[in-house]
């Protein structure tokens, strides 16, 4: 049963978790960390394992592997859940992992969650059964601020005034990927202004997705509020370019849709689930060039971003971060391999 | 009566060949392809770039126009185009395959791994627009139903939303109609804009008000098998593969996406003569001792939303998931 090795390549770690595009299947992925197999006693993981389906009920577990510590004496055992390898290899790209409770949701903005958690900034979660705010159980927001205790998501102005009544009490979460199948990918709005350029709030980063002078096409339930801007198509004018302040998340574009005189948009009410229609969200629709002939500048052209293309290539393999997981600590540096079964 | 002895039986005489081919191969599993014959289909040709751009005029205003005589001329209006860009991607799959087994195989080989090939093409082409559908539309939660769930089961109420949004986004029922006939227990089928669905949803598309099972459309012909039902100005087609994401629902339950347009509101593009390649590598090409051939099969894609406008959706769970 000889093995192939499909690719690999090295990197240097920012403690942060890693995503590793693979060119294809994978049954087994290694990882070392050479800067800290150099250092003495450092009590950090040097070395991670993964083991592949093919390797039956030898196979590691989701989020785990074998990894090995070294100390005065190399301690080799597996790695707790969530802090190892996840491979992904289906798309939608929900990865394999079990759901990870929270404990609050604060109602402000930006929103702070508390949740033991190994989850990187960045990364994108997805939530449900948010108890106390179910207007949000399954929509996904980025994540930054993080530790592993908590994190802020700068999507969600979770205030009054935008819907939220009280902070939640429960949920879960799962880490999906940065990307959609395929991008440009719809995105959950929070938020809506009332301004003649509107200031569309978002759940996650829009600069990953779209740019000035793309179209995007507005879906706005009546539960909502604001059903003047239900079915609009606009164009982007600017991607995060006005400050979280109020009701208007840090994640915006601001559009070419004068709101001003809209009804005020704000999120159903936790108790009106699960009748209340849901969710608001944005979707590609195109683009419009503009030339500036004073400036030269051309806006709508930016075919890295602006053409329907895959998104998130799978499959994949995560690997976590931090000094005891396979993407090591900042700085660190680590060389992966992986290989495929030939038969 | 005695009996002989020294009987020939199978104890001794064993048939020279333990086993026989049957008269025909059963079938290879394949699911239902649902998710390309609705969209439009465009061409890309061969070296301008990777690219391609679908243009729309949008139309012009219709407020105002009329002259009072003052000899002032209305303002004139600038028209808007809109670009859809969509990029082309390859895919490929190969299967190599030593000289023993083509050589040992009683039935033709080679041939058989041709044909898997094919059938990989197009199934990884329907899940690739299946893709395109779940990532880039804008869907509404099912409300109506009364499983509890957020979103909830599906119902004739959420079904006559997605109707009204397409309806008065303008867009184009995509099948005629079928025109009723004198057959007990039919009934006419309404044009009607198309629904992809996902096998999970037959029991609850089955309870929705006012279906009509494809069984009772006034006729069968032309009817594509993966067709379900119809509902409102819907028809459902089912497949195995259609969109669904475990575990995200407020119970924590599996939503399933169900995409539904009409005329124009997406589509793929090939790429001249890169449709469908398949091909062969000889066993001296491939391997030095000239054992291992190999078949592959590769084709060119890009899709897109062509038209938001004349697409919506809906996610729904289960009633079984309560």
């Amino acid at each position: 049963m000889p093995f192939t090795i499909i690719s690999g390549d090295s990197f240097t770690s920012t403690g942060a978790g890693v995503k590793i595009p693979l060119p294809s299947s994978a049954d087994f992925f290694t990882t070392e960390n050479i800067t800290q197999e150099a250092a003495s006693n450092p009590n950090t993981v040097i070395r991670g394992r993964w083991f592949g389906k093919k390797f039956g009920s030898g196979a590691s577990a989701a989020g785990s592997g074998i990894k090995v510590v070294k100390t005065t004496a190399d301690l080799t055992s597996a790695f707790s859940a969530g802090t190892g390898f996840t491979y992904v290899d289906t798309s939608p790209v929900v990865e394999a992992q079990s759901a990870n409770a929270i404990t609050s949701i604060t109602a402000v903005n930006p929103a702070v969650v508390t949740q033991t958690n190994t989850y990187s900034d960045g990364d994108i979660l997805q939530f449900y059964s948010t108890t106390g705010m179910l207007q949000i159980a399954g929509m996904n927001f980025q994540i930054s601020s993080s530790s592993g205790s908590g994190y802020t998501l700068l999507g969600l102005p979770a205030t009054a005034s935008n819907g939220f009544a009280a902070a939640a009490t429960a949920g879960y979460t799962r880490r999906i990927s940065k990307y959609g199948a395929v991008e440009p990918e719809f995105l959950f709005i929070t938020n809506i202004s009332q301004a003649t350029q509107a200031v569309v709030s978002t759940s996650v980063d829009p600069s990953a997705h779209y740019v000035v002078g793309m179209k995007i096409h507005l879906s706005v339930p009546y539960s909502f509020g604001m059903t003047q801007a239900n079915q609009l198509t606009g164009k982007i004018v600017a991607v995060n370019a006005v400050s979280a302040t109020s009701n208007i998340g840090a994640y915006n574009l601001t559009l070419d849709i004068d709101s001003s005189a809209f009804t005020a948009f704000a999120f159903p009410a936790s108790t009106a689930s699960p009748t209340a229609a849901l969710f608001a969200t944005l979707a590609p629709a195109g683009a419009s060039t503009q030339f500036n002939p004073v400036t030269g500048v051309q806006t709508g052209y930016d075919f890295k971003v602006q053409p329907f293309r895959t998104g998130q290539f799978t499959p994949y393999m995560y690997l976590a971060g931090g000094a005891q997981s396979p993407a090591g600590a900042n700085n660190d540096v680590i060389n992966w391999l992986a290989y495929k079964l030939e038969n | 009566m005695s009996f002989p002895t020294g009987i020939t039986s199978l104890n001794n005489m064993a048939p020279e060949l333990p086993v026989q081919a049957s008269e025909d191969l059963l079938s290879t599993p394949m699911f239902s392809l649902i998710h390309s014959f609705g969209v439009d289909l465009h061409h890309a040709e061969s070296y301008i770039g990777k690219t391609t751009r679908m243009s729309r005029f949008e139309r012009l205003s219709t407020e105002g126009g009329q002259l009072d005589g003052s000899g002032i001329d209305p303002a004139s209006e600038v028209p808007v185009r809109t670009d859809i860009d969509a990029t082309m991607e390859i895919y490929a799959k190969s299967i190599v395959t030593n000289e023993q087994v083509v050589l040992y195989e009683n039935s033709k080989t080679l041939t058989k791994f041709t044909a898997l090939l094919g059938q990989w093409l197009r199934e990884k082409e329907d899940l690739l627009m299946r893709d395109l559908f779940s990532s880039s539309v804008s869907y509404i939660n099912c409300t109506g139903g009364g499983n509890g769930d957020q979103p909830s089961n599906l119902c004739l109420k959420d079904i006559n939303n997605i109707e009204n949004i397409l309806l008065g986004n303008d867009a184009r029922s995509m099948l005629t109609s079928l025109e009723a006939t004198n057959k007990y227990g039919t009934a006419g089928v309404r044009d009607a804009f198309i629904a992809l669905a996902n096998t999970n949803l037959c029991a609850d598309l089955q309870l929705v008000q006012g279906v009509t099972l494809k069984s009772a459309y006034p006729t069968q012909e032309g009817i594509r098998p993966e067709e379900y039902c119809a509902i409102s100005r819907f028809r459902f087609f089912v497949s195995s593969k259609a969109a669904k994401t475990p575990g995200i629902s407020m119970r924590a339950n599996t939503v399933y996406t169900i995409p539904m347009y009409g005329l124009e509101a997406a589509c793929k593009v090939e790429q001249n003569n890169y449709t469908a390649v398949i091909g062969y590598r000889p066993p001296w090409v491939v391997s030095s001792v000239a054992q291992n051939s190999q078949l592959y099969a590769k084709f060119a894609i890009a899709r897109a939303i062509t038209n938001q406008n004349w697409l919506s959706g809906l996610n729904a769970t289960t009633t079984l998931a309560s």
